[in-house]
């Protein structure tokens, strides 16, 4: 094969990978741009999602619905997921501890969902079914042209969320004080816990397009998406929102390009099962180089 | 006070080191004993399963005993060995290393003469160190890994091993398929996915086939492999070999080789069965796939077909693999007795070494690794559906 046409196609196998990392992404920056926690669970509610798409496409099916509907029920179940871990974990240790007790309660959250699902369901991985069939335009597959839409669609929306409603104003004012935003009368503890509910249910998005694509879920999905994504939201600007849809395709097509090039490169000496290391040095590089991320300012200003 | 404290430490220290040695000292010397009173005083003999018959890897379990039972019943109804009934004692190991050592150390102070287990290689390598203190027998009816019986001269399996797998795979894609140019994706940090590809690639120079592009993955468990396959695709192989495990191969490989343009051969090894569970809506994109594995229920030959219809019978199932190495397991130990003369483990170890077998996944000699060297059967898949192939290999 001409080796630009293999280029176009190692470009487009990345953008494939990084348009799920940016849907995934963007519901981690959401969380930390409102109450600054890394929520590391956030991979796990994709699980969640993942799982309650699983059970519900086949009674869509059976229904006659469009299969891609049983994303209302993963939806609903992803957002009363986050706002349970919300009350039930983080905010009590908000309440005592610092801002290190509830990053470890955040880990602490990811290992239960992701044992207790295998409780539940078991260690075997379960089949999607099929949810969409698109048809492929050029060298894009429609699923990929469709999760990059979907990512701008719900990058915008939550841009307009956050900065124009009177919801997204609360938001805003509990990121920058969250004592002060009490006394200008906005009701804290609920704008946090509709900060988990939309998160949450940006995973749920992330996880039809993520099932989409891939077909299979398993009960530890989520735990290296998730910190793919976390690395792409920290590359973008972690608390800018359209600092994670950035990130995410850069990630998607750094991985991509290393893992197709990394071998000729280096003549043989790094191979491309190295691709995951080159992933995890970037996020070592930007936290050296420029901790605010491509798109991020100084602390202060973020949303 | 301070003093009473370390006086209080050093006493429990004291008795736990008398512990530690009592225990280390214990086990070798009943070990012994339990090796030597299986001798011929006992009026029937005394086989040992270890295997996990609970946890993630129940479904395993639950062959081998099967399989072991219905060989069991078999032989006590035509007799038993050396006008000897046999009784068999089933250990549950959880799929653990840990339990399974349990399950080991407690069989042996029962005194048994032979052990079967377990099933994977994990476990059964920590099982393969334990022979070493005391000479048990230990036979596993489908660890693969080439290292159980390096070293561990009382340590023999029912399978073949994965260099042979590997080399199995080149010799089919040379003869069977007519490839020229093959590719390899593995997983570099995974010692069943790395094992196999690197015996692939050497007997690739045997068959005379080109290896026109090799890529890895991090892991076996990674989802997207568009990147490493639009490379392999690009290299234009006839055949592309992937030793992967079903939970990455139904959903991921084969899914992603198809949707890359390839419509190829792709080919693996018996970490595929059970990829019928796996599979993506679309069954026609697992045609023209092939895998290496152990047995087929298919198989045409009256071995085979004698033994399904039993299983049949007790059961109301077809067996699978597993079930199949775990009865021939049985009847290997039930060989080597006869030779033997004697259920005494030493002797019956010496009997076991390079025999010559005849059973339901094959006839085989024993190499010098105790492994049988036997044909392996090709399975192809045929809009889902898995099928017969081809029998490879094996030098009778």
């Amino acid at each position: 094969m001409n080796p630009f046409l293999l280029f176009i196609q190692q470009l487009v196998n990345g953008l494939r990978v990084g348009s799920i990392y940016a849907l995934v992404a963007l519901g981690y920056t959401m969380v930390y741009g409102i109450i600054r926690l890394i929520n590391f669970a956030h991979g796990d509610f994709i699980m969640v999602g993942g799982y309650t798409l699983a059970f519900t496409v086949p009674l869509m099916v059976a229904a006659g619905m469009p299969a891609w509907l049983a994303v209302v029920a993963a939806i609903i179940t992803c957002a009363i997921t986050g706002i349970l871990v919300e009350k039930l974990a983080y905010s009590p240790v908000r309440r005592r501890g610092n801002r290190m007790s509830s990053l470890i309660t955040a880990i602490a959250m990811s290992l239960l969902l992701e044992n207790g699902a295998q409780v539940l369901f078991g260690a075997n991985p379960r089949g999607v079914g099929t949810l969409f069939t698109l048809p492929n335009i050029g060298v894009f597959s429609g699923t990929t042209l469709l999760t990059i839409v979907l990512g701008a669609l719900v990058m915008i929306a939550l841009q307009l969320f956050v900065n124009k409603t009177k919801m997204g104003r609360g938001m805003r004012a509990v990121s920058e004080d969250k004592e002060a935003a009490t006394l200008m009368g906005v009701h804290v503890n609920r704008t946090i816990a509709i900060t988990f509910a939309v998160g949450s249910a940006l995973a749920a998005v992330a996880s039809l397009m993520y099932c989409a694509q891939y077909n299979q879920v398993t009960t530890t999905m989520g735990s290296m998406l998730g910190l793919k994504a976390f690395v792409a939201a920290v590359l973008g600007g972690i608390g800018v929102v359209p600092g994670a849809m950035l990130g995410g395709i850069l990630i998607g097509v750094v991985e991509s390009l290393s893992k197709a090039y990394i071998g000729t490169l280096t003549g043989g000496v790094i191979t491309s099962a190295f691709s995951d290391a080159i992933v995890f040095a970037i996020l070592i590089v930007v936290l050296l180089v420029k901790p605010a991320g491509i798109l991020g300012s100084n602390a202060g200003e973020k949303v | 006070m301070k003093k009473f404290v370390s006086l209080a430490l050093a006493g429990s220290l004291l008795v736990s080191l008398v512990g530690c040695g009592a225990s280390s000292s214990a086990a070798p010397a009943s070990a012994a004993s339990g090796a030597s009173s299986a001798a011929s005083t006992s009026a029937e003999i005394s086989l040992g399963v270890t295997a996990p018959l609970t946890g993630s890897l129940a479904t395993y379990g639950e062959s081998v005993q099967k399989g072991v039972t219905l060989a069991v019943d078999e032989i006590n109804a035509a007799g038993g060995i050396l006008d000897k009934q046999v009784k068999v004692t089933f250990e549950d190991d959880k799929g653990d290393s840990t339990e399974g050592a349990n399950s080991f150390n407690k069989l042996v102070s029962e005194g048994v003469c032979a052990i079967i287990g377990s099933v994977t290689s994990g476990v059964t390598s920590g099982l393969a160190t334990l022979t070493d203190e005391n000479g048990m027998l230990l036979i596993t009816p489908s660890g693969t890994a080439d290292t159980l019986t390096e070293g561990h001269p009382s340590v023999f399996r029912a399978c073949f091993n994965d260099s042979y797998q590997g080399s199995i795979a080149a010799e089919f894609a040379a003869k069977d398929l007519g490839a020229k140019k093959v590719a390899i994706l593995y997983a570099s940090s995974d010692p069943y996915s790395a094992g196999i590809a690197a015996s692939f690639e050497a007997a690739c120079k045997t068959y005379g086939l080109d290896v026109v592009a090799k890529e890895s993955s991090s892991s076996m468990t990674d989802t997207d492999y568009s990147a490493q396959l639009t490379n392999i695709i690009a290299a234009g192989p006839d055949v592309i070999f992937a030793p992967y495990y079903y939970d990455t191969v139904g959903p991921y490989i084969v899914p992603q080789t198809r949707a890359a343009g390839y419509t190829g051969v792709l080919l693996g090894a018996d970490g595929w069965d059970g990829t019928t569970d796996t599979m993506v809506d679309d069954k026609s994109l697992y045609n023209n796939t092939y895998f290496i594995n152990h047995y087929a229920a298919d198989n045409p030959s009256e071995e085979v077909q004698n033994f399904v219809t039993s299983f049949n019978a007790a059961y109301g199932s077809t067996p699978n693999a597993i079930a199949a190495m775990s009865y021939d397991a049985v009847y290997m130990i039930k060989t080597a007795i006869e030779k033997a003369g004697t259920d005494t483990t030493a002797d019956i170890v010496t009997a076991m070494t390079g025999m010559e077998f005849s059973g339901v996944t094959g006839s085989f000699k024993l190499n010098d690794l105790n492994t049988p060297e036997k044909p392996a059967v090709v399975m192809e898949y045929v809009d889902g559906n898995l099928v017969f192939k081809a029998s490879v290999g094996g030098n009778g």
